[in-house]
């Protein structure tokens, strides 16, 4: 597809010997064209804990996605209550039971396993579109900082120093409050959904906001010190539009930090996800979410502790899963790691 | 020198004003109705309008943040509705819409709060991380090196807020966490502080270990130090007083990075163990729609970043001859 676009300069010579290789595809070049990322990936291969986690990580996300079915299989639902499961002091007269796999919640008596399974999905969808969001944002404006230079650079440096240098929780907790008053005016006798939905939507774009700016930072710094390689000159001199030269020469050679720096932000988000709704600035009800659970069990964390310790270990798990992954991963595309 | 730190302290300036304005523009002039708030569900034209006339929110966009910048700088008059004036001194930040206090004392009773939480912490962390990354170095590939590195790599990746919680419900043999002043008593300070000082330090010493630990090995391996093994010093003292000093700068520059961090962050800490600071404020803040305090948090809290970013560059030409600001 490069050939038909190419029409008027002479095709670009492939940028690289080792050091460029489109990104993914392995396949070698010449005998000993493997690229980085290939290597890397092979590395990655053959680290048992990256495995594990990778297969812990992927457990959730088939959670998240069945957790309709896997409620249909219980036979139960996250909203459904159960009053008559639940004692005069508001305790569930029942623990796990072959109906309800984890139990019911005290006081509504919801179904814990349901809640459980659907409370995967608000974790890893938010984490997912901020970092996906971030990691596009940041790369760009990363890339255009520091390709063009100049004023561009400057401004666009300071935009990211400004970004850096904001208390981020603080805003965190500031915007969707702002964002509800905007939207739905007086918080009293606002819809529920309505609110879950604008606390959903505002979550998602302030993490993304203060999120992108330091990949940003990152791969400015790579970009400078690439632009001046040889093969980056050779394409500028062969007349590559500025587009071509940022998107199929120097983005390739930036693939390792990037998938470092998402594979690192991904279990953060998560992370804050939840801490923001387990405080109370984040989701908030009908949106199932783990968060949100561990902070209603803390009332009840000593009469009914499955309550509390589901939810806080599906986060536990799925956190330390992905970390331990992302730290593979950092390992696996660090050329000075010792093997 | 001089000149690199007015040149820094020029652009700290430019991002608080920049901050002051942004999030001015997204608290008062957004249309989010702070006299509404205020006034309540039962609410009559009148009384609307006398408060908003109070708050100056009939003025124009401009005239409102100039005045709120003047009450920062120089203190400014409310007129409340009867005519009865209000003066707010230097540094004002307006009144809490909720509980009627100026905004500047609720924070000065919160600041220190936190910083008795967030530098406690680091005193604990920092101390704990540096002294077993130092051991783990020395022993690098023993069993007690591979302990501490895996050990405090589960550590950092269990989530914080988790970790905090677990220990304020379970850990019942810390004494109750509260907060008391320092100068009333020192003994009932550091008591009602001990839990979320071994909290957040303990958690946080993870991370010092790695960083002291990469350090301290890189700092090994430097050619001063063969000499020094070859002058036949004692390799305690090599360690110890010739590898510990020069591995330490780089880890006292994430130190005030990160103090500058937890500051404006400690909020999982505060409103877990209950202990009144910045974080615990905004928190609530937000629970009352009180606009005034948000701000005066957001803008406190870009304050310190922004100056801790400074003082740790300064710091570090201290610690690091080789650095030269220019």
């Amino acid at each position: 597809m490069d050939t038909s676009t190419e029409g008027l300069a002479p095709p670009a010579p492939p940028a690289s010997n080792a050091v460029a290789v489109a990104p993914g595809a392995p396949k070698p070049a010449g005998q000993r064209g493997k690229s980085p990322t290939a290597i890397a990936f092979a590395r990655l291969r053959r680290d048992r804990v990256a495995m594990v986690s990778l297969g812990i990580f992927l457990f959730f996300v088939l959670i998240a996605i069945f957790a309709p079915l896997l409620a249909k299989l219980e036979g139960q639902s996250p909203t459904e209550l159960h009053i008559d499961l639940i004692d005069r002091n508001g305790y569930p007269i029942i623990g796990v039971t072959g109906d309800h796999w984890f139990g019911i919640e005290p006081r509504l008596g919801r179904d814990l396993f349901a809640r459980w399974v659907y409370g995967a999905r608000p974790s890893l969808i938010v984490a997912g579109l901020v970092t996906l969001l971030t990691t596009i944002i940041g790369v760009t404006i990363g890339l255009i900082a520091g390709f063009v230079g100049g004023w561009t650079d400057r401004i666009l440096s300071w935009v990211i120093d400004f970004v850096l240098s904001l208390p981020y929780l603080l805003f965190a907790i500031a915007v969707p409050a702002v964002l509800l008053t905007v939207f739905v005016g007086n918080a009293e006798g606002a819809d529920a959904t309505q609110v879950a939905e604008i606390r959903f939507v505002s979550l998602i774009l302030v993490l993304s906001f203060f999120g992108w700016a330091g990949l940003a930072r990152l791969i400015r710094g790579e970009v400078l010190s690439l632009r001046e390689r040889e093969f980056i000159q050779a394409a500028r001199v062969l007349g590559v539009p500025t587009r071509q030269v940022l998107f199929k020469e120097l983005l390739p050679n930036l693939v390792g930090p990037i998938i470092v720096s998402a594979s690192i932000a991904l279990p953060s988000y998560i992370v804050t996800e939840a801490g923001l709704t387990f405080l109370g600035v984040g989701l908030v009800e009908p949106t199932p979410s783990w968060g949100y659970t561990i902070s209603t069990a803390v009332t009840f964390y000593r009469a009914h502790p499955i309550f509390l310790w589901v939810p806080v270990i599906g986060i536990t798990v799925l956190v330390l899963a992905l970390s331990l992954l992302g730290d593979a991963i950092r390992d696996a595309f660090d050329p000075r790691t010792r093997r | 020198m001089l000149l690199y730190i007015l040149r820094r302290l020029a652009s700290a300036i430019s991002v608080v004003i920049v901050t002051l304005v942004a999030s001015f523009a997204l608290f008062f002039l957004a249309p989010t109705d702070p006299a509404g708030v205020i006034c309540g569900n039962r609410c009559t034209a009148e009384r609307l309008e006398a408060i908003n006339e109070s708050l100056d929110l009939d003025q124009p966009a401009l005239t409102q943040i100039g005045l709120y910048m003047k009450g920062i700088v120089v203190g400014r008059d409310y007129v409340t509705a009867g005519g009865v004036v209000t003066e707010c001194s230097a540094p004002c930040l307006g009144y809490s819409y909720t509980l009627g206090q100026p905004v500047t004392k609720m924070l000065a009773q919160a600041l220190p709060v936190t910083m008795s939480i967030v530098f406690g912490g680091a005193i604990v962390y920092f101390f704990v991380g540096v002294i077993t990354g130092t051991l783990a170095a020395k022993h690098r590939g023993s069993p007690l090196d591979k302990i501490t590195v895996g050990g405090s790599l589960l550590i950092n990746s269990v989530p914080y807020f988790v970790v905090a919680l677990l220990v304020a419900l379970y850990a019942t043999v810390l004494p109750t966490s509260a907060y008391h002043p320092f100068l009333d008593n020192p003994v009932l300070w550091a008591s009602g502080l001990l839990a979320a000082w071994l909290t957040l330090g303990l958690t946080n010493a993870a991370s010092y270990t790695r960083y002291s630990r990469a350090s301290m090995i890189e700092t090994l391996g430097q050619d001063y130090i063969r000499t020094a093994r070859s002058k036949g010093i004692s390799e305690r003292r090599i360690v110890y007083r010739h590898g510990v000093r020069a591995a330490l700068t780089p880890v006292i520059t994430i130190l005030g990075l990160d103090i500058a961090f937890q500051l404006t962050n400690a909020l999982f800490t505060e409103s877990i163990f209950g202990l009144p600071g910045i974080g615990l404020l905004t928190l609530r803040a937000f629970a009352q729609y009180d606009l005034p305090v948000l701000m005066g948090g957001v803008l406190l809290g870009s304050v310190v970043l922004v100056l801790m970013n400074l003082v740790v560059d300064v710091v570090y030409t201290f610690l690091d001859p080789r650095v030269r600001l220019g």
